[in-house]
């Protein structure tokens, strides 16, 4: 079943076309990551989707209805989509534990032996429970990033996005996280994941959609884009970003 | 020997007023403090407003405070509102002109604070699906004061010691009972030692607290 649909959508700043109608769909259950080279609008795509980024036109289609349109209760529609930031983006006043809490108390509503419950669970499913009463500057980036995705698990979205979740991180600790997103995927969860990071994307098992100047350039399985594709944009990329692949 | 004796003799016949001035001199500070962190948290959110009239008209408010002399604003309320028939006690007077005062500047050192947050924070939150409203209060709020503790205690001090103008307008605060003292026995030299000795030692239990506000509740980093 298709959970996010995109259709045409564009955004420009300043008359200057950021995304140029972009168009492509996610299914439940899916995973699928966004490649694409630097100022591609990788980005600022993911940030359109949950209109953090107003886009300039186009449709959103997210579980059968348009969340463009002007009556959407946009923060209802944010509250079913997980996004883990490129610097993780924990509230830094917060340990660990407090950072997941923090929208099961004020957002669902739990009381607080319930949101501890729920967040220590959350927490322990990214193996992050002895880390609980840490605060962010005393983690790791790696640990860092798992309590940022503990805090969008706990709010039971129907689909996670990843903005660069390896950029950050040292080479040991992308390959924590790449296979973390593949055990997630193999409990069912739909994700999308913006990644400039090759090995991370042959990692992952879903398609991977081929940005370049605001538009999708090709939409297929890495092996394919990387084993001489008949755009020249693509073969560009990954000659550039996996030269000995 | 007996001049000094003389001294702590006149103080110990006075110090019923003294303490009296004393006590006033803390409970206008200790208002203003209160009135003045509340209000400048007000101006500070209104700073943030998504509302660009709201945060020009913010803007002139600070620099108009900050940029006017308070016993001006002051005089101009005990001498001037009479005229038009209000007439406000010295207390209200001083509370008022105060807090308005000091609001600019606290709101100034929350912005400082407000600069230093990593802004992914406040963008992960709205992404989460918190409210502008509930963004302030748990994200940005929490945060910017804890980091500025180090002005907002620092202006507790001020505080203090500004108070001290309020006798201008007639608030019989702690220096206008010292000044009272000094021009009945002419001790000028003594009185108004002893009188910045009291002032140094509520201004040194405020840095004081504030080390251990500081300690406390610093953010990790």
């Amino acid at each position: 079943m298709t959970l996010l649909q995109v259709r045409n959508l564009t955004k420009n700043y300043d008359g200057i076309g950021i995304l140029n109608g972009v168009n492509f769909s996610l299914h439940e259950g899916e995973i699928k990551v966004v490649m694409g080279p630097s100022g591609c609008g990788k980005t600022t795509l993911l940030r359109c989707l949950n209109r953090l980024v107003e886009p300039s036109s186009g449709e959103i289609i997210f579980d059968d209805k348009d969340i463009t349109a002007a009556d959407v209760d946009i923060r209802q529609v944010r509250q079913r989509i997980g996004f883990v930031f490129q610097n993780f983006a924990l509230y830094r006043h917060l340990s660990a534990l407090e950072n997941v809490k923090l929208g099961l108390r004020k957002l669902r509503g739990l009381s607080d032996a319930e949101a501890t419950q729920r967040a220590i669970y959350e927490l322990s499913h990214v193996e992050m429970q002895d880390h609980q009463d840490k605060y962010p500057a005393h983690l790791s980036g790696g640990q860092q990033q798992r309590v940022a995705i503990a805090r969008a698990l706990a709010m039971d979205p129907a689909v996670l996005f990843f903005d660069e979740p390896t950029s950050a991180l040292d080479p040991l600790m992308a390959r924590e996280i790449a296979n973390l997103l593949n055990r997630l995927h193999a409990e069912k969860v739909t994700i999308l994941c913006v990644t400039h990071d090759v090995t991370l994307a042959k990692n992952l098992p879903g398609d991977v959609l081929f940005l370049n100047h605001g538009h999708v350039e090709a939409e297929a399985p890495i092996s394919e884009l990387m084993q001489n594709h008949a755009s020249e944009n693509v073969r560009a990329f990954f000659e550039e970003k996996a030269p000995n692949a | 020997m007996s001049e000094s004796f003389a001294f702590l003799s006149d103080m110990v016949d006075y110090g019923p007023q003294i303490l009296n001035g004393l006590i006033n001199t803390l409970l206008l500070a200790g208002t203003i403090s209160v009135t003045g962190l509340f209000a400048g948290i007000l101006i500070f959110r209104l700073t943030l407003s998504e509302n660009r009239f709201i945060r020009k008209s913010t803007a002139s408010y600070i620099s108009f405070f900050i940029g006017t002399p308070l016993i001006v604003l002051l005089f101009l309320m005990y001498y001037g509102l009479p005229q038009w028939g209000i007439k406000l006690s010295p207390f209200a007077i001083a509370a008022i002109g105060f807090t308005l005062n000091i609001a600019a500047y606290n709101s100034r050192y929350l912005s400082a604070a407000y600069n230093g947050i990593d802004q992914q924070q406040l963008m992960a939150a709205s992404a989460q699906g918190f409210s502008s409203r509930q963004i302030f209060s748990l994200i940005i709020l929490p945060q910017t004061l804890r980091r500025a503790i180090p002005g907002l205690t620092n202006q507790v001090a001020l505080n203090i010691k500004d108070s001290s103008i309020a006798f201008l307008i007639q608030y019989v605060d702690f220096f206008a009972q010292m000044q009272e003292q000094a021009s009945l026995n002419f001790q000028y030299l003594k009185v108004y030692a002893v009188t910045g000795a009291i002032y140094l030692l509520l201004v040194s239990l405020v840095i004081f607290g504030s080390k251990r506000l500081e300690t406390r509740y610093a953010i990790p980093h």
